[in-house]
């Protein structure tokens, strides 16, 4: 029998509330900045069938994966799930991230009854590998990164399993924040359980099942009816990496909407590198499903439904679907950026009115790390944002994250006090924004000097040498660049994916790019380009050059 | 519209002489309430009048003057009062412009409260917008000084640059100056400094140590422009508010209530006005913690149920749950803030969670006809259909209404007329575009919002590892009393108490509360570091510059008390748990603070780790000035009530039943109300459901017990 549609409102609501409830449970007991201060992370809860029901609105490229890695990590475990068990897996090729991610799948029992899954990834500031916070910029293969998790009962009947614990603690170089997060993870999935189990006892467990099909069933024709809107037809876009192996890698997608299905195929795209930035399955799936979500209608419930109308044909052995064991730190955080940047690109020719133009379009990845002079070692990860691109309607935004990731920033007061970090600069940078009708938003210039005696520094970065591509007329954003001003004066220049090693008295200059403006900028409102002028985010030159400005 | 004048409570006879009246005023976007205490009788009167949204202090001096009608202005004592305008100013209501404001920071440092956090508040959404800048970049000016996160100085401030740069700031017309520079929680000497440079330039001035000295930059910068912004329209408004109050004859300390709870004086609200940004909700969990003292129940959910917005908050061992920071003016989504919606105030907020379901919330049908909840609300204009001021969008009172629950012919003893034939034409429009018949649409409109509800009282309780069986909900505001038997029934909370006046029963926190003043002593080190003497040294400072604001504040020594607190964490964890400190540490009182840690860390996240090292982060000290509370009187005139009538109403469980209806009145009834019933008075209607039996306690409230059979 099929629940009455206010039941099933209910049950939808109270699902998505126990994800976000997962959310809070890991993020107020976890131990690295990454996750307390950064929310790097994301919960959610699937189905018997592993199906995706709810999630927690947190970092989208998470999600796509997280149904890829319920699929592949959980098919050794048939049967064999005990109530109790968690299983643990960061095998991109299961899990469909980057080797720090951790992912923690908790079975959902009713009794002796299999109903379904809560889930849970999280990034660890380290996973051991050769460079401090497992993100170096020049691996040539997956063994480089980090330790490789396959999927292992990290708890059996509820008890941590203390040989994998300690096999996890010998491979990473911090191993009590690592510790403290997987008990955060652990606690998330614990919430999960709970709360679908309270359902289960409120409302029976066939009206649950039926509720949850029906919420995935809604989802997929709110999804299709949001296709079918689209004209029909086949709409290719091409953009590029840089700096990979020493050259432009290319990623083509070809977007074919046919009534109320939509085709993503990504012939055309350069085969695997030797460098960290190929994309697991599920990064290039997350950026597939964040730009149809946020490109149709972003009110649609996200689950399994949503999906149900797209076909992907992503060819082995390619950037976007690599074989093992090529690395793939940069896939998720960098790679991901440009497959959005590519599928936006795509859709600007279908829904000219809804597609923003490109924003920063990298992560700016800083990884960086060393010893303490007691000896013990200490990591730091951060990702840095950059301008959003202009939109058909508006300005794009400054100093923003955009697209896959949302993460926060780390507390400069924060680092100061405990890493040997002293900042001199976090800033907007002026001219930086693509010039529009709508501007493109500004960059960010961030800054800081080493104060301990040496340390590692890995970046992993994207835009340094391809702009911020604009819409309808408006000019591309400006470029990032990394800059190391040795204690001695000299300047480096890194490229936008190296692993260094500096000194103490070395300043590193992070500047990151603007997004792409949107429409000709001579038609931008007059206000808006006095009110910029008086703001300092547009130069008098600038204003007079790109926007045809006059002094009154 | 008319001015509606009500006596609710009437113990005693009249005599003008020998009283001395306790006041509080709750402005709120729909009514003003005010609440007289007489401390020798403990009578107390009710009064309801509308607000005057543009002129919020008129809704003060109205009240005050519908009191002196009756009494002469020398009767009253005390004047308390809850405002809401800080918000309504930061919301960007007409007629509170934000002044002209600029800030000085570090340099290189403007953009720190620009950027944010970095993150937008809505991941999917492209067309996502950062809240606007309180302090345009433009007046966000730079001064070349450092001081390192060790209180170090590594680059003093160059005098000339200083007189130079204020000198520039001046011309600009700015009336408010933020001052806000890195690391000064380590070391506050640059920003004071500047501070008393400015001061004697520009009339209103914040330096960000004053109002909040924990690090995290963005966050005390937040706090610092949302002051600084406040400043100018508080200081005005208090100002207003106190000589139109002497104007009326009434020369007597005005107190403010803070979003922590506590009150203080309306003079320092005028420098510290982010302080009150949450000021109206936080009375409402005062007065639920003063009534649940009264019946003897430590541990209460707030339930409040208003026009707008359903608010929740928790209450445990007397003492309501507060969060060291809020997002004012934020976007609300399932009960939380969006975070990056708002801006951030780092400063003891009561801990409430919020949803868009009040009575006038509008119900609505999406484009796939699925049947939808707020967030817009009608308000008092044009309000429910059944209001009959031309709505025509039905809400949830009109679903109350259609199911029985309201009284069809009229509101407000009769003073307000409802239609219930438009309330239907509303729903019967909604009810075809979800499909469904019109009963089922007004069910389900009960239901989806009982839901939402219910997740703010599951916030509030589950969520913090409380077990909501071991509260009672103190249910109030003009609706919470019609839906809280659902929400028990559904969070399994076996008693209820609805107070005397539920509508207008947060304008009692005012009285019942003292004043609180909180201060903070940023530590960050290992708990191993911290020695017993550091801890009091650091109180000892924190006592002095408390003791000097109650004294200024004419509370005696003796009415002054202290409590200690201390935010702990596991050594490398980014949030930090509260902890008590014993009233003098020693080598030996210090273990009981590790042990108490763990024990919190193990309530609240599953698990302790008692082998790792803690990590201080903050010591606080809250500093209260005694007022005396109102001693209400047990009242003695008892009566039985019997059903005024009988009409059908709709109940979830049993359908439609001819139901009794009761009047609540000023006497204590001796009987018990079996449900279903419903009680009607003046400002609110309770909805006593299947299964629960009602009885009155000597003060007046109404206890609401599930009847375990």
């Amino acid at each position: 029998m099929k629940p009455d549609r206010t039941t099933i409102e209910v049950i939808h609501g109270s699902l998505i509330y126990a994800a976000e409830e997962m959310g809070i449970a890991l993020k107020k007991s976890a131990y690295s900045p990454n996750i307390k201060e950064r929310m790097d992370h994301s919960c959610a809860l699937f189905d018997l069938e592993r199906r995706l029901i709810a999630q927690a609105e947190h970092i989208p490229v998470h999600l796509g994966s997280m149904a890829l890695g319920l699929k592949l990590g959980l098919s050794a475990f048939t049967g064999s799930l005990e109530p109790g068990d968690m299983i643990l897996l960061n095998d991109p090729y299961l899990s469909g991230t980057h080797l720090p991610d951790l992912t923690l799948i908790a079975p959902i029992f009713y009794g002796l009854d299999l109903v379904g899954y809560a889930a849970n990834k999280a990034h660890h500031t380290d996973i051991g590998g050769k460079a401090p916070g497992s993100i170096a910029g020049d691996s040539t293969e997956l063994y480089q990164e980090g330790l490789i998790i396959p999927p292992v009962k990290l708890l059996k009947a509820g008890v941590v399993d203390p040989e994998i614990s300690l096999l996890i603690c010998s491979n990473v170089r911090t191993p009590e924040v690592q510790m403290g997060d997987l008990r955060a993870q652990i606690a998330a999935n614990i919430t999960g359980i709970r709360r679908m189990l309270e359902l289960i006892e409120k409302y029976g467990l066939e009206t649950v099942k039926a509720s949850m099909e029906e919420i995935m069933a809604n989802s997929e024709r709110r999804m299709r009816a949001a296709i079918a809107m689209m004209p029909s037809g086949s709409y290719t876009a091409t953009d590029y990496l840089e700096d990979v192996a020493g050259s432009l890698a290319k990623i083509t997608v070809t977007v074919t909407i046919d009534t109320d299905k939509i085709l993503f195929d990504y012939a055309g795209t350069s085969p695997q590198v030797e460098a960290p930035v190929n994309a697991p399955l599920g990064v290039t799936i997350a950026g597939v499903y964040y730009t149809i979500i946020s490109v149709t209608d972003s009110s649609i419930p996200i689950n399994d439904g949503c999906f149900r109308p797209i076909i992907l044909r992503v060819p082995e052995g390619t950037l976007m679907n690599p074989r093992r064991p090529a690395p793939v730190a940069g896939g998720n955080v960098e790679t991901s950026q440009r497959n959005v940047d590519v599928l936006m690109k795509a859709f600007s020719q279908v829904l000219p009115d809804r597609v923003p133009a490109a924003g920063l379009g990298t992560m700016s990845n800083v990884s960086l790390g060393g010893a303490h002079s007691d000896g013990s070692p200490w990591t730091f990860y951060e990702t840095i944002g950059g301008g959003s691109g202009g939109r058909p309607i508006s300005d794009g935004v400054d100093g923003v994250h955009v697209n896959m990731t949302n993460t926060m920033n780390t507390p400069i007061e924060s680092l100061e006090a405990y890493l040997p970090m002293h900042f001199d600069s976090y800033s907007l940078r002026p001219d930086t924004g693509g010039p529009g009708k709508y501007r493109g938003g500004c960059g960010i210039e961030r800054s800081w000097t080493l104060t301990a005696p040496k340390a590692v520094l890995s970046i992993l970065a994207e835009r340094t040498k391809i702009q911020p591509w604009g819409l309808q007329g408006g000019k591309p954003g400006a470029l990032g660049e990394y800059i190391i001003i040795k204690k001695i004066g000299e300047e480096v220049k890194l490229t936008s994916k190296c692993t260094v090693t500096i000194m103490e008295g070395d300043r590193l200059i992070i500047r990151t790019p603007g997004g792409g403006g949107f429409g000709n900028p001579l038609l931008r409102n007059r206000d808006d380009v006095v009110r910029d002028i008086e703001n300092g985010l547009i130069s008098l030159e600038a204003a007079e050059r790109d926007y045809g400005y006059k002094l009154p | 519209m008319n001015l509606i004048l009500f006596e609710a409570v009437l113990t005693l006879p009249r005599i003008a002489f020998f009283r001395m009246f306790r006041i509080s005023i709750d402005v709120g976007g729909t009514f003003t309430d005010l609440v007289a205490f007489e401390e020798r009788t403990g009578q107390l009167i009710n009064l309801k009048i509308p607000s005057v949204p543009r002129n919020p202090e008129k809704g003060v001096t109205n009240a005050l003057t519908m009191f002196l009608l009756d009494h002469p202005p020398n009767t009253i004592k005390i004047l308390g009062h809850a405002t809401t305008i800080a918000t309504n100013a930061l919301l960007g209501q007409i007629d509170l412009d934000l002044p002209k404001s600029a800030m000085i920071t570090t340099k290189g440092f403007r953009d720190v409260v620009e950027i944010g956090r970095q993150r937008r508040a809505e991941v999917y959404n492209l067309f996502f917008q950062r809240p606007k800048q309180l302090i345009s970049r433009k007046n966000r000016f730079e001064l070349d000084e450092r001081i390192e996160q060790n209180g170090l100085i590594t680059k003093p401030i160059e005098y000339n640059e200083l007189a130079i740069l204020l000198e520039n700031i001046k011309t600009q017309g700015v009336e408010s100056l933020a001052i806000a520079f890195l690391n000064s929680y380590a070391n506050s000497k640059h920003e004071l400094k500047v501070a008393e440079e400015a001061r004697k330039i520009f009339k209103y001035v914040t330096a960000s140590c004053e109002i909040t000295n924990e690090y995290r930059e963005y966050e005390r910068f937040s706090t610092a422009i949302v002051n600084t912004v406040l400043m100018p329209i508080m200081s005005r408004y208090i100002n207003c508010l106190i000589s139109d109050v002497k104007a009326l004859g009434v020369d007597i300390p005005i107190y403010i209530m803070q979003s922590n709870g506590g009150l203080s004086t309306a003079s320092l609200i005028s420098v510290k006005p982010c302080t009150v940004v949450e000021s109206g909700p936080a009375a409402g969990v005062i007065a639920s913690a003063w009534i649940g003292k009264l019946t003897g129940e430590l541990s209460v959910i707030s339930f409040d149920m208003g026009g707008t917005t359903a608010k929740a908050g928790t209450v445990r061992g007397l003492i309501p749950e507060v969060v060291p920071e809020y997002e004012v003016a934020g976007q609300i989504h399932m009960g939380r803030i969006l975070k990056g919606s708002g801006y951030p105030v780092r400063f003891p907020f009561i801990d409430l969670a919020e949803c868009s379901s009040g009575g006038g919330t509008i119900t609505w049908a999406d484009n796939d006809g699925t049947l939808k909840i707020g967030p817009i609300s009608a308000g008092a204009f044009p309000g429910p259909a059944c209001y009959g001021r031309g709505g025509n969008t039905p809400t949830i009172t009109d679903a109350n209404l259609l199911l029985g629950r309201l009284n069809p012919k009229s509101l407000l003893n009769g003073e307000m007329i409802i239609y219930p034939e438009k309330a239907k034409t509303a729903l019967e429009t909604l009810s075809r575009k979800v499909s469904m018949d019109l009963e089922e649409t007004a069910v389900s409109i009960l239901l989806i919002a009982n839901s939402m509800m219910g997740k703010i009282l599951r916030i509030v309780s589950v969520e913090r590892g409380y077990d909501p069986r071991d509260f009672s909900i103190v249910a109030f505001g003009g609706a919470g009393p019609m839906h809280v038997c659902a929400l028990a029934d559904e969070l399994n909370v076996k008693r209820l108490i609805i107070p005397p006046n539920p509508g207008m029963f947060s304008a009692l926190g005012l009285l019942t509360t003292d004043l609180f003043h909180d201060y903070t002593y940023p530590v960050i080190r290992k708990f191993s570091d911290v020695m017993p003497e550091d801890y009091e040294k650091a109180y000892l400072e924190m006592k002095k510059e408390a003791v000097t604001t109650l004294t200024n504040e004419n509370v005696t020594e003796k009415k002054m008390k202290f409590y200690r607190q201390a935010d702990i964490r596991y050594l490398g964890q980014g949030y930090e748990l509260p902890i008590s400190i014993p009233s003098k540490v020693t080598m030996e009182t210090v273990k009981e603070i590790s042990s108490s840690f763990h024990a919190k860390h193990l309530e609240a996240y599953g698990y302790s780790s008692p082998k790792e090292q803690l990590e201080v982060i903050n010591l606080r000290l809250r500093a209260i000035g005694v007022i005396p509370k109102p001693k209400i009187r047990t009242r003695n005139r008892i009566t039985k009530t019997e059903p005024r009538e009988k009409r059908p109403v709709f109940f979830e469980s049993l359908g439609w039943v001819d139901t009794p209806i009761y009047e609540r009145t000023t006497g204590i009834w001796k009987n018990t109300i079996l449900g279903p019933a419903i009680v009607e008075q003046y400002d609110a209607t309770t909805v006593i459901y299947p299964d629960w039996v009602a009885k009155m306690d000597q003060y007046g409230n109404l206890i609401l017990r599930r009847d375990i059979k």
